[in-house]
């Protein structure tokens, strides 16, 4: 057999892992940190592997082929799952035909996501077994761990990866795929149709199946115990927080469940007899911590170590320190840099851009959604006023819009909403828009169709067969909705800022439903190429209307024989949209062509 | 042997996920144990992003401890500063001196912190360099972070073939030669 060893991160290793143990179907909708996993399942082409239109779509999708007998896997970040929650929690009842693994990306601290939430809590609620890596070798070898179980145990599997694991890299042992054929969809109401009564059964075979699967962990080759001779005290973590742990190189025993659900509970009450001080490290809730609790074993954790953010080994040792286990800190006290910030910012030639300056200047509440647009809260804009979750911004807007009438309130309400979003859940929001319509209604949408899912790395949607002629989605979205009944909608190019504004501003005024489908795509997905613009520093008379654009290339500065500051575009990252030239209020900004000429 | 660690400071879209992964497959091509934080920050652009790279023996997490850093990468000067709380005291910052404005600076609400980064040669040993025109000069202007990547492979144990390999693997194919070039200035670049 081949064994080569290759540096793989944690998202490319999951996929190879579900490679090699055969699986033929995954699917996923993109979201930090799993987006780059599907990305990478696509480069074996013995697996048929999509970007569905959501995340409870994908899982469907990955429901159908488990059904089928197939080894199975969707992919999603953690707030995903909470779309995909309810076929979830029902199809989790089921008795999986084919392996079934759910691959969530928990982000502890956040580095780029609006929640927490500890995912292992969902999978422990939808009946399902719970892996947790904490390496790019692991992520691979539970994969493979976890589907062969599923079909044996009858187990829905979860693998809950977090971020800093997604997409860190490690050294992997590569194997070879094994042939994993599926046995075919055969009917059968017990398995497949969950409807009382046949779910009353379900509901004991998942307590089987779980108890089971329990008794299993308590020697399976994933779960390890390094045990120190002589040690009165027992460490317990998993994932990254592990090999953080590892660091510190304590004189501790050290248990390590890769399944951190169903723990078994026979080896933990063992463990229980052996050692004086058992204390559980992980991050966010104290998910194992209670896992012990409930089986009554005295254990000690988040008195110790936070409950939000990442566990890094100074964390570890500060924690384990202020539990009297260390007599001593190693780690050095560092004290952060205090600099000035860095928020992320709309690229050069964003066509994002000029809409969220004209809705800045107009002054008009918005209702954001999810995206690159979902900068805008940020300065220099400022100029969206609400974010929950991806495509909630519809329905929020209709609510709102009904209790501000209600109150005699008559202030224009504007909705924006990208074109990834509209497809994901937008659509729903707009199917709704026009149940129980009152004549004060005064709702502006703006859809920003850019033709691509931006925010996540440029992955297709429904209206990127606009720009990408080899792309097999080209939804119309004007025509959908409508066909909905929604008739005031049209396409305006907001790189004409005049023409953008002014029909923004009168689609404002009036009541009624109006969208305006923003018609530039994505500027780093599709790149414009045009001449770059140039400040003329003899007209330029400082108003800062151009640098309160917020382009990567535009800023004030001093030139030389001009009094005062006068503003500039830096011509190796200007690419010529132009918004800046239309928003200058004395022509002081051109494009070098006509320059050159 | 200690580990060596790395960190990679940068903005985003400047190109830390390759030049992250060009450094860690040729420590493993030279046969070390090799463990990354390929970006850490938002996968937008324009933002301060970060990323780690450990080297050595066996490694086990990614993450480098307070002050445990060997080397700053720093593709962008003011990246480099916030980050150098995680460097030993004399480590060795490599500073892209090509300068990328964040928002507050060009909104006028901060300035950039043109004296604190000159204060990091008292407590560190920092070479600047112009990447992009180092690039320019060598013929590529794509070819600042390989320009970076050659001088930092003189401050690691892998050998100049290793580098070349791996190069030749991760590097557009018509942009193999012209990489080699500008890997070669940035090893042969002396500080000014």
């Amino acid at each position: 057999m081949v064994q080569t060893r290759k540096v793989l991160t944690g998202n490319e290793a999951v996929a190879r892992g579900f490679y090699e143990v055969g699986g033929l179907l995954a699917s996923s909708y993109p979201g930090s940190p799993t987006v780059e996993l599907l990305e990478a399942v696509k480069e074996y082409k013995e697996i048929y592997a999509e970007f569905s239109v959501n995340e409870k779509v994908a899982l469907e999708v990955a429901i159908g082929s488990s059904f089928y007998g197939a080894r199975s896997m969707v992919s999603m970040k953690h707030v995903g799952v909470n779309v995909a929650m309810d076929p979830l929690m029902t199809f989790t009842q089921t008795p999986m035909n084919g392996g079934f693994l759910l691959v969530t990306g928990d982000d502890p601290g956040m580095a780029s996501s609006q929640n927490e939430q500890d995912n292992r809590l969902i999978g422990k609620f939808a009946n399902m077994g719970i892996f947790y890596p904490g390496s790019s070798q692991e992520a691979k070898d539970f994969v493979k761990a976890a589907l062969p179980l599923s079909e044996e145990y009858g187990m829905p599997m979860m693998l809950d990866i977090t971020s800093r694991v997604c997409h860190g890299r490690g050294v992997v042992e590569e194997g070879e795929r094994e042939v994993h054929k599926p046995k075919g969809f055969t009917p059968d109401n017990t398995k497949y149709t969950m409807l009382p009564p046949i779910t009353h059964a379900r509901q004991y075979a998942m307590k089987e199946r779980l108890e089971a699967l329990a008794e299993y962990a308590y020697d399976a080759p994933f779960n390890l115990y390094e045990e120190v001779e002589g040690a009165k005290v027992l460490l317990i973590a998993t994932g990254l927080v592990y090999q953080n742990l590892l660091e510190l190189q304590l004189p501790y025993s050290i248990y390590r469940p890769g399944m951190v659900y169903p723990l078994s509970s026979r080896r933990l009450l063992e463990l229980r007899e052996q050692y004086d001080r058992i204390i559980v490290i992980e991050e966010m809730m104290p998910f194992m911590e209670n896992e012990l609790k409930l089986l009554g074993i005295t254990c000690e954790g988040k008195e110790w170590f936070s409950f939000t953010g990442e566990l890094h080994t100074e964390d570890i040792e500060e924690g384990l320190f202020k539990a009297g286990l260390l007599t001593e800190k190693r780690t050095p006290e560092m004290e952060k840099t205090s600099v000035v910030s860095r928020p992320p910012m709309f690229c050069s030639g964003c066509p994002h851009r000029p809409v969220f300056d004209i809705l800045k200047k107009m002054k008009v509440t918005v209702m954001g959604d999810i995206g690159c647009y979902s900068m805008s809260v940020l300065p220099a804009f400022e100029a969206s006023h609400t974010m929950i979750s991806m495509g909630a911004t519809v329905g929020i807007t209709k609510g709102m819009n009904k209790v501000m009438r209600m109150e005699g309130d008559e202030k224009p309400l504007v909705s924006v909403i990208g074109d990834g979003t509209f497809f994901h859940s937008g659509m729903t929001g707009f199917a709704n828009l026009l149940h129980q319509v009152d004549e004060k209604d005064n709702m502006t949408f703006i859809v920003l169709e850019n033709g691509t899912t931006a925010m996540t790395g440029g992955q297709h949607n429904g209206s990127s067969g606009k720009y990408d002629v080899a792309d097999d989605l080209h939804m119309d979205i004007q025509k959908i909705l409508n066909t909905m009944g929604i008739d005031n909608v049209q396409y305006v190019d907001q790189f004409d800022y005049k023409l953008f504004r002014d029909t923004l501003k009168a689609e404002v005024k009036k009541t009624g439903i109006s969208v305006i489908i923003a018609t530039r795509p994505c500027a780093l997905k599709f790149k414009i190429k045009e001449p770059h613009y140039y400040v003329d520093p003899k007209i330029c008379i400082g108003c800062r209307s151009c640098v309160k654009t917020n382009c990567p290339p535009i800023r004030m500065k001093n030139y030389e024989g001009i009094e005062g500051l006068k503003s500039s575009i830096d011509p190796s990252m200007c690419v010529g949209c132009s918004v800046c030239s239309q928003v200058c209020p004395v022509g002081a900004i051109k494009p070098s062509k006509i320059k050159e000429a | 042997m200690e580990n060596k660690n790395i960190i990679i400071a940068g903005v985003g879209g400047q190109g830390l996920v390759l030049a992250t992964r060009i450094i860690s497959e040729a420590a493993f091509a030279q046969g070390l144990d090799v463990k990354t934080n390929d970006v850490v920050g938002l996968s937008q652009r324009g933002g301060t992003v970060w990323g780690s790279i450990k080297m050595g023996e066996k490694v086990h997490s990614p993450n480098i401890l307070p002050k445990g850093a060997d080397i700053i990468l720093g593709m962008e000067p003011l990246e480099a500063l916030r980050w150098s709380h995680g460097l030993k005291d004399g480590g060795l910052i490599i500073l892209n001196t090509n300068r990328v404005y964040p928002t507050p600076v060009l909104l006028e609400k901060d300035t950039y912190p043109e004296e604190a980064i000159e204060k990091l040669k008292e407590t560190y040993e920092v070479i600047e360099i112009d990447a992009q025109e180092e690039a320019k000069a060598s013929g590529n202007i794509k070819a600042a972070n390989t320009i970076l990547l050659g001088l930092v492979s003189k401050y690691l144990d892998i050998e100049e073939s290793v580098w070349h390999d791996v190069l030749k693997r991760f590097v557009p194919k018509k942009a193999v030669e012209e990489n080699l070039v500008a890997f070669k200035r940035g090893k042969d670049y002396e500080r000014k």
